[in-house]
């Protein structure tokens, strides 16, 4: 069984376009969106919702017993999440990291971790294939969990029923999110774009699959945007050993596509469909070795 | 007063947006608050002149003591130390820099270094623009201590435009949530009012205000418009789709460079919400 993952550093380049792409010509294969935050795929597959579980995540320190106001935790938390008032300790839930330290330290056991409900995630199947998603609540952390978490599921899904690809679909940025969904798969698609923000964004995300030592292709979305940008793309590629394996053309029919909740690849007459459709031919040979 | 810039789904214009608002007041600061993927900088060329590193501490173990480190392993919450004997694997990406091994773990076996996760840098754009950034290292997860670092740097005092990353979770709260008043930016299609949605709730429960701009105008369909309709939210701005405006962010020109019409739209909009927020 091979994993393959969708990213893009910058937002908005295109990265559940592709994936999207990827999965309805794959046939069949095990999708996943590990955008937790801002889940998009779903609008395109159309899924129903088989199961239905909710994602507890990390513990928040909170007071619960009778604080003497001695200050030890607040001078311990490394992430400023504890403050002084005139009576007991505040809590900030946002910064809070959920390390223990305050708990462990508090002469008075007046601070208790308590899990929490961060969100709630999906296995579901579509017309193409099995489809694991979620939701974190709005401004919840530990994305990066809920992403490992609707992972393993997806694996579990995969070898129960004999696939031998799981597609996902990642997240913006850089960050834990990102390495979750990124973490054991056999390769990337990064997705850039021909602008000054696509090149420096493109030059992160890829250091960051060199630094977990995943193979990397590349796809340049809107590549005549801009020609000068993305002839820099292709050299900083072709310096670094990694494969530029399409260059996708401006293309209005990709936004009207999309505001009609349909897969790019299903319309005929799109010249982004049809380079997407030559990229995912290249990527087979490589998934079926 | 500080206004926020941000959107659910990524690519939709934050940067534009908090771009051509500083570039219309000319006086104030900017941080760009995206330390995963920062590219303000591209647009206003900065003179850096300050870089500050940003690190956490970390521990490292004493093996040659013959203690047990087992107690560490069993307290950290992130599974960043295991301990099999007095043998003891550390796993650096995991750990978030708590300091509990050294509470926790045998005395003195235990000691600190400093690890570097990114920097925070200012500089200044003439006239006058304070501008700060953060940037995380890449293959490091901690996106939250850039940030921290960043809101010790915040000018109260001044106008302060924050361009935020994309997403709803705790890094777009963490950019959010000083702010007066949030620009939320979405374009017309179904992702967009998805992730338009989930912003709009997230800033609800955060009680900041709020006015949404829609940017590539004219793709996609209506319900972006009529989702705002129906919730009595404010459009401060519809920026056409055209793809002159994203030949000109290519080459890290901004809106005002395309057209200076946008200078005094974007100086009505400030007024406006300098109104608004002066009424509360």
């Amino acid at each position: 069984m091979k994993q393959i993952t969708v990213i893009s550093g910058k937002g908005g380049t295109g990265k559940t376009t592709l994936a999207s792409s990827f999965i309805k010509l794959a046939k069949g294969q095990v999708a996943v969106d590990c955008d937790v935050d801002a889940a998009n795929l779903y609008i395109l597959l159309d899924p129903y919702k088989k199961i239905t579980e909710k994602f507890i995540g990390s513990s928040k320190a909170e007071v619960v017993g009778n604080c003497i106001n001695c200050g030890k935790c607040e001078e311990l938390c490394r992430f400023d999440a504890i403050s002084d008032s005139l009576t007991d300790i505040k809590i900030d839930k946002l910064k809070c990291e959920s390390c223990g330290v305050c708990e462990y330290i508090c002469p008075t056991e007046a601070i208790k971790l308590k899990p929490e409900e961060q969100g709630e995630f999906y296995i579901s199947e579509t017309a193409i294939g099995p489809f694991i998603h979620a939701r974190l609540n709005p401004g919840a952390e530990n994305s990066g969990l809920l992403v490992t978490k609707i992972r393993n599921i997806a694996e579990d899904i995969a070898y129960r029923e004999n696939k031998n690809l799981i597609i996902i679909d990642g997240a913006p940025g850089i960050g834990c999110a990102i390495i979750a969904s990124l973490n054991g798969v056999d390769y990337a698609v990064i997705v850039t774009e021909p602008t000054l923000s696509g090149i420096s964004d493109f030059k992160k995300i890829f250091e960051v699959t060199k630094f977990f030592n995943i193979k990397s292709f590349v796809c340049i979305n809107k590549f005549d945007i801009n020609l000068n940008n993305t002839n820099e793309l292709e050299k900083f590629c072709s310096e670094n050993n990694a494969e530029v394996i399409g260059k996708i053309p401006y293309d209005e029919k990709v936004p009207e596509n999309l505001s009609n909740k349909k897969i790019i690849v299903d319309d005929m007459s799109s010249e982004a469909g049809k380079e997407i459709k030559r990229i995912w031919e290249k990527l087979e040979g490589y998934l079926l070795t | 007063m500080i206004i926020s810039v941000a959107s659910g789904k990524g690519g939709t214009g934050k940067t534009t947006v908090a771009v051509a608002l500083a570039r219309s007041i000319n006086y104030c600061q900017f941080i760009d608050y995206d330390v995963e993927a920062p590219n303000a900088s591209l647009f206003l060329k900065p003179d850096i002149k300050y870089i500050k590193k940003v690190t956490i501490r970390q521990p490292y173990f004493l093996t040659n003591t013959d203690k047990s480190f087992k107690r560490c392993a069993d307290f950290c919450h992130y599974n960043a130390v295991a301990s099999i004997g007095d043998e003891v694997v550390f796993f650096s990406e995991l750990c978030h820099g708590c300091g509990g091994c050294i509470l926790v773990g045998p005395e003195g076996a235990v000691r600190e270094k400093d690890v570097e996760i990114g920097e925070i840098s200012k500089g200044f754009c003439p006239p006058g623009i304070n501008f700060l950034m953060g940037n995380l290292k890449p293959g490091n997860m901690r996106t939250p201590t850039v940030q921290n670092e960043l809101e010790k740097n915040i000018e109260y005092d001044n106008h302060v435009i924050i361009d935020c990353p994309p997403g709803t979770s705790c890094s777009m709260v963490m950019s959010v949530k000083n702010s007066d008043f949030c620009i939320l930016v979405t374009e017309p299609t179904p992702f967009g009012l998805n992730d338009l949605m989930i912003s709009v709730d997230v800033l609800k429960n955060l009680k900041i205000p709020f006015g949404v701009i829609v940017n590539r105008f004219g793709i996609g369909n209506d319900e972006v418009l009529n989702y705002c309709k129906n919730n009595n939210i404010k459009i401060i701005a519809k920026i056409p789709n055209d793809l002159n405006i994203a030949k000109y962010y290519s080459k890290g020109l901004s809106l005002i460079d395309f057209d200076p019409i946008w200078k005094n739209k974007f100086n009505d909009i400030i007024s406006e919400i300098e109104k608004e927020v002066l009424k509360k």
